[in-house]
């Protein structure tokens, strides 16, 4: 687990001069706190002592009230040194996982849930902060406090001093075993609360169902039971938590019995002077907290170390798709020449190849579509191609040469996609067409906007340009959406455009209106247009049909309607309802 | 995922009108809560009482300073103001009496009284018990000139005492041992019921806080499977479900941690000026004084807490929503090169959240060493006057032992005030978006007097129905129609006709905007809709499978014999897939049946319609690729399915198309063509059309 916290390493030691600052300051402050019941001592054995004056008490007093400025200072300056440091690595070890995280590939987040990896943002980082900060801070408190005192207790009277602290350590014990037995209950208890909410998201995702089959009471039911088991488990540890908390004031309470009956006595006797009582109860008060702090830094520490090897998992996953060392990594401009060689894939651990040796030319400049089934392979084509899957050695080239000589960054911003799931940021309209154009000035975002024609409908927005979307573009409809994602592909120039089923959710007459202000646009740049309709596929120079994996049938669009196939049938079908549409 | 972390621009603080409605859901629980109550207070009594019994144990036995006045030389005056004198302690013409037995006589007397040598200068203590002692009585005896004794009471000064040997000392004042004896007990017993009030009142809390959020959780599931698709459509799953469980959850800190917390350390504030009050009034005037910096600083600092805990919020809601986005939409990020922008903008938040944290960690850091300046400076208070209070003999020095240890006591609180305050702002902030979910009313009207719905022949009818999902779109246009009592209709059209659009209708999951939808002539909004939906059901497209297992799923929750299952699963011969799971009808599906193909959700959503025996069947056939075997398997079930109902089939093949007795084409929401296949054939319209670019293949050649 120890392992696990090299990872902080580096910032540790970047921050030692803070945390050595942060260190003095709590010793002053400990030191303070030390020193306090000796003040009281003394004031209250002048006082017992009956002949005294009462100038005789204001050192002391005025002293103590010095002391707690010093500490007041003291705590306000190690909070300010080692909480500052520890909030500073936080945000640090978080960009750093944030900048490791962009650099991974499609394959990772195909295998990680977003939801994990925000808990591992958040919660991770919290585990993390807190063993930088408190886990440290109790760490020095504990073991300083606990050794001062117990110095002073023993100096003053060792057999008393040991017989009063004897159930501290088994406070100290009785933490970790606490939290080892709050951990399982804590764990059942997450356990119900994920039942639950299971529940509940499925019972919403299924509504439909459930209001159908008039089930509404039925599921309420079910989820009332689940509630309940859930609240039983709380209960559970509510049971424990309530027990443990009373139980540490119950042996600090010990404790006080203990010294109360045998300093009593040494009192009496005249061998323990009633101020040095007075300041012995209050040590031993102090010496609750380090000896629970003892414990709690052992949680801390446990919880910091699962939550950092969680962080190194990630931080160790190598992006699997990642430039050439930058000396020999080709640079654009690019022509946007492709050319697909004995090109099979199959995803990491499935057997079944997605494609199988397909052999494509397409020439720069030119035209070309996809078509295709559902599962034909075509959005495995359309992300090997800028590396979103990585294809593999010599199967994909881009002017002669293959993706995997490229720079990363050239290679990509050389091809722009129109994916299939249109995905916007929840900023404005304005900044989601920019979102891939940095330098691109209004005109080239008015112009790309007016080719997709979602520039029209801006008209309608009362805040136009800068209308936010919402998340994932909740506000605006399907078509809405895609044609926002359009101009996001053609506001900057590129070699390569590829349109992903990109207009699915646009009517056809609209879509016919768009091509005929794209492809004027993209004129020189290479264009691979995957759709269903023949209407746009006839754009194409050339018409590629994928089936299973495989190229089944290749040609101009005149040739592909002449022959008997997949292209001739969708011709047929799609006439027809142009046909009907006069109908209609 | 965004969803699960929407930015919270409403922060709440106190809100009383909210307090209330939540306290509403306290009453069920009212007497526990009550009796946690009488545990709080009994715990807080006996933390209070500790010191107190260390006071009294220092002032009996440990430390039982006395004084010794001569009495033939006070005045009278001044003889009765001390009230009555315990006739034991008068040993001669010396009255000997407790230190703080002289709080009736002013300072200025006393000293008159000192410098007359009516008031003796030395402590005295009592030692009783002694005669009972072979060794005090041997001590007592070796140096006689030392002990002044009358009656079993010996009196010796405190100096003298010292200057015996510790084991004289010890033989000497057995009885007082005896007395710390029995004040530990005393300490133990107390200790141990504190013990046992505060887990019973933490337990009994948790107990309420549970019970509240379980009836809370409940009314609000129960209300958001109640609403409208019109709305549920309209909000993020995540964001509903958040609701109902992570938003109730914060209201249970309030109940588990905010408000007995609270009230606790109300109690014991309460608790330690009472007990100082009652231990000395002068001592505790002069610690009252040393208050009024704590209140204020105390006032300050929440109006400085809510505005850093709020900036704090915002930035790690800004942060994490960025967050979620980017995440799941990274692929966008990498595919335009964005990587170092976004990692920016991700740097610009995270720098956000920092500067806010240590705005927060600055308020804090404040706050607490404060708090404990004060503290000191309040104990520095009470040592001085007390002191000064010794002096005059009005304070005991256990008095001034127990001042000192209920002080502590009375800053804890304060000191924890800062946590609580952010709980209490995130409950408000839970609370109030799980009542504003409960407000929501956006339901399905439901009519004043429902008709009664028991026979059901099955006549539908459609006449110039309208509908939109979004206004402006409309999807159904006037469409009118009509299916005769048991009659077969197939419905067909190309993608987005809106003939799906026709099973959500029929069963009043949305409401028409126009027009009337009439099930055996009556508008079925006249109809309840438990009623209407237990005898119309739907068989939608993509099959909807709940985790549980295979009979559970047949049966949702339905009263549904083991027998009827069984046969429905046979009918539409499930049985030959179903059998084969481990378990069969018990088997367990996985999470949205991911362990089943498409075809065998298809039967088994065949299963769950037939075991629920409805008079009216809406299909809407699955579109996707089944194999041919499957295929078979379906086509099968479906005659089963049909026979002996009205049914309204949303057909993608023709071997479905086949089973009908009579076939809609719809296209664009409007009615296009009906007919029987025949019929339609001969008129070479849309239908024929379709029939021969999209079915004819599937014909057997």
């Amino acid at each position: 687990m120890l392992r696990e916290f090299r990872t902080l390493l580096p910032y540790l030691r970047r921050y030692w001069p803070r945390y050595l600052a942060g260190l003095l300051f709590l010793l002053l402050a400990d030191a303070g706190q030390l020193y306090l019941p000796q003040l009281v001592r003394r004031a209250v054995d002048l006082v017992a002592s009956g002949g005294f004056s009462l100038a005789g008490l204001v050192p002391p007093v005025l002293l103590a009230i010095a002391t707690a400025g010093l500490i007041a200072l003291g705590r306000f300056f190690w909070r300010f040194f080692i909480n500052g440091s520890s909030r500073r690595i936080e945000n640090e070890l978080r960009e750093r996982l944030f900048a490791h995280l962009q650099a991974l590939s499609t394959t990772f987040y195909g295998k990680s849930k977003t939801g994990d990896l925000m808990a591992h943002m958040t919660n991770d980082m919290n585990a993390i902060r807190m063993a930088t900060g408190m886990a440290f801070v109790s760490f020095v408190d504990g073991f300083f406090l606990t050794l001062a005192i117990l110095v002073i207790l023993l100096a003053q009277n060792p057999r008393l001093a040991l017989l009063s602290i004897s159930p501290l350590p088994v406070l100290t014990v009785g933490v970790i075993l606490f939290g080892k037995i709050v951990g399982e209950k804590f764990k059942s208890v997450q356990e119900g609360f994920s039942a639950m909410s299971d529940l509940a998201q499925e019972s919403i995702a299924g509504i439909r169902v459930l209001k159908i089959f008039v089930q509404e009471q039925a599921f309420g039911r079910r989820f009332a039971d689940k509630n309940r088991d859930y609240s039983d488990r709380n209960l559970s540890l509510a049971k424990t938590f309530g027990f443990f908390f009373p139980l540490v004031g119950f042996l600090a309470g010990l404790t006080s019995l203990i010294f109360l009956l045998l300093g009593g006595r040494s009192v009496m006797e005249g061998s323990l002077s009633p101020g040095m009582f007075t300041a012995f109860f209050a040590y031993l008060q102090m010496l609750i907290w380090p000896m629970l702090g003892a414990g709690f830094t052992v949680n801390l520490l446990q919880r910091a170390g699962a939550s950092l090897g969680r962080i190194n998992k990630i931080l160790a996953e190598q992006p699997d798709i990642a430039s050439p060392p930058p000396a020999q990594a080709r640079r654009g401009p690019l022509q946007g020449d492709i050319r697909l060689h004995a090109l099979s894939y199959a995803y990491p651990g499935m057997e079944k190849p997605v494609l199988l040796n397909l052999e494509l030319d397409i020439p720069a400049g030119s035209i070309v579509g996809l078509l295709g089934r559902t599962g034909s392979g075509k959005s495995t084509l359309v992300n090997l191609l800028p590396r979103l899957l990585d294809p593999p050695p010599g199967a994909v080239f881009v002017d002669g040469h293959d993706v995997r000589e490229y720079d990363l960054a050239s290679l990509r911003s050389a091809i722009r996609v129109v994916p299939q799931d249109t995905f916007l940021f929840s900023t404005s309209i304005r900044e989601n067409i920019a979102f891939g154009a940095e330098d691109a000035d209004a005109g080239l975002l008015e112009k790309a906007a007016a080719i997709s024609t979602i520039r029209r409908d801006l008209g309608n927005f009362p805040q136009g340009w800068e209308t936010v979307v919402g998340e994932r573009g909740i506000t605006l409809s399907g078509g809405q959406k895609q044609r926002v994602a359009l101009s996001r592909a053609i506001a900057a120039q590129a070699a390569i455009y590829i349109l992903d089923d990109a207009m699915s959710s646009v009517d056809t007459e609209t879509e016919e209106a768009i091509l005929s202000a794209l492809l004027p646009r993209l004129r020189g740049s290479t264009v691979i247009l995957v759709s269903h309709r023949v209407s746009t596929l006839r754009n194409a120079d050339r018409v590629v049909v994928l089936e299973g994996g495989r190229i089944t049938q290749e040609g101009t669009p005149a040739q592909l309607a002449a022959i008997p196939g997949f292209y001739a049938d969708i011709l047929r079908l799609q006439q027809l309802e142009k046909i009907l549409k006069g109908h209609g | 995922m965004s969803d699960y972390f929407e930015s919270e621009d409403i922060l709440k603080s106190y809100d009383s009108a909210l307090m209330r409605r939540l306290l509403k859901y306290l009453r069920p629980y009212l007497a526990v809560f009550l009796l946690s109550l009488a545990a709080l207070l009994a715990s807080s009594a006996g933390e209070l009482a500790l010191p107190v019994i260390v006071q009294r144990t220092v002032d009996a036995h440990i430390l039982p300073y006395h004084r010794g006045l001569v009495v033939s030389k006070l005045p009278a005056d001044q003889l009765e103001r001390l009230g009555k004198l315990d006739p034991a302690l008068r040993i001669g013409d010396i009255q000997y009496l407790r230190v703080s037995g002289l709080g009736a006589l002013s300072a200025l007397e006393k000293d008159r009284l000192r410098a007359q040598g009516a008031l003796l200068e030395p402590n005295y203590l009592v030692l009783r018990g002694y005669s009972d002692s072979e060794a005090a009585r041997r001590v007592m005896a070796s140096r006689p000139s030392l002990f002044r004794t009358v009656d079993g009471v010996a009196v010796i000064a405190e100096q003298d005492f010292r200057s015996l040997k510790p084991g004289e000392r010890r033989a000497l004042r057995a009885d007082d041992f005896r007395g710390l004896a029995r004040a530990a007990v005393w300490f133990f017993l107390v200790l141990a019921g504190v013990l046992l009030f505060t887990f019973g009142q933490t337990y009994l809390q948790a107990y309420v806080g549970q019970m509240i959020m379980k009836d809370l959780r409940t009314e609000a599931f129960d209300h958001t499977v109640g609403l409208s698709l019109r709305y549920l459509d309209s909000q993020p799953v995540g964001r509903l479900v958040n609701r109902i469980t992570n938003d109730v959850e914060t209201v249970n800190e309030l109940f588990t941690s905010v408000l007995p917390s609270l009230l606790r350390d109300f109690v014991m504030m309460g608790g330690v000026l009472v007990a100082l009050t009652l231990l000395n009034p002068r001592l505790a005037l002069v610690t009252l004084a040393t208050l009024p910096p704590v209140l204020v600083l105390t006032l300050l600092f929440r109006s400085r807490a809510r505005e850093v805990f709020r900036r704090v919020r915002q930035a790690v809601s800004r942060l994490n929503g960025f967050l979620a986005e980017h995440l799941s939409g990274m692929r966008i990020v990498q595919l335009f090169v964005r990587e170092r922008f976004s990692l920016g903008q991700f740097r610009e938040r995270n720098d956000r959240l920092l500067e806010a944290n240590l705005g927060e960690m600055y308020v804090f850091a404040t706050f607490r060493p404060l708090v404990d300046l004060f503290s000191t400076t309040s104990l520095a208070a009470i040592i001085y006057f007390g002191g000064r209070f010794v002096l005059r003999d009005l304070v005991s020095l256990g008095t001034l032992i127990a001042f000192l240890n209920l002080i502590r006591m009375f800053y804890e609180p304060v000191m924890d005030l800062s946590e609580k305050y952010n709980i209490l702002q995130s409950a408000m902030a839970g609370s109030e978006r799980v009542f504003g979910l409960l407000d929501t009313d956006a339901r399905i009207p439901e009519p004043a007097a429902p008709k009664a719905l028991e026979a059901v022949r099955g006549a539908i009818e459609f006449e110039r129905v309208s509908f939109a999902y979004k206004e402006g779109e409309a999807v159904l246009r006037d469409l009118s129609f009509r299916v005769k009592a048991g009659e077969t209709v197939a419905i067909v059209g190309y993608t987005g006709a809106g003939k799906t659009t026709i099973t959500s209708l029929l069963t009043r999951l949305w409401d028409i905007q126009s027009g009337s939808i009439r099930l055996d002539g009556t508008d079925i909004r006249e109809y309840s809709t438990a009623s209407l939906r237990r005898r119309v059901q739907s068989v939608l497209q993509d099959v909807f499978i709940f985790s549980g297992t295979v009979a559970e799923n047949i049966r949702l929750g339905s009263p549904i014999s083991d027998e009827r299952v069984r046969q429905a699963v046979e009918l539409v011969r499930a049985d030959t897939f179903i059998d084969r799971l481990p378990g069969g009808l018990e088997a367990r599906l996985a999470e949205r049946g991911s362990n089943l193909s498409m075809g065998q959700r298809q039967l088994l959503s065949f299963a769950r319609v037939l075991a629920h025996n409805p008079d009216v069947l809406i299909l809407d056939e699955a579109t996707g690729n089944i194999d041919t075997e499957t295929e078979k398997l379906i086509q099968a079930a479906l005659v089963a399915l049909l026979k002996g109902r009205t049914s309204l089939v949303i057909a993608h093949r023709l071997s479905t198309i086949r089973h009908a007795d009579r076939i809609l084409v719809l296209h664009k929401g409007e009615l296009f063509e009906e007919g029987s296949h025949a019929e339609l054939i001969a008129r070479q319209g849309m239908y024929y059309n379709l029939y021969r670019l999209q079915y004819l293949d599937e014909e057997p050649a």
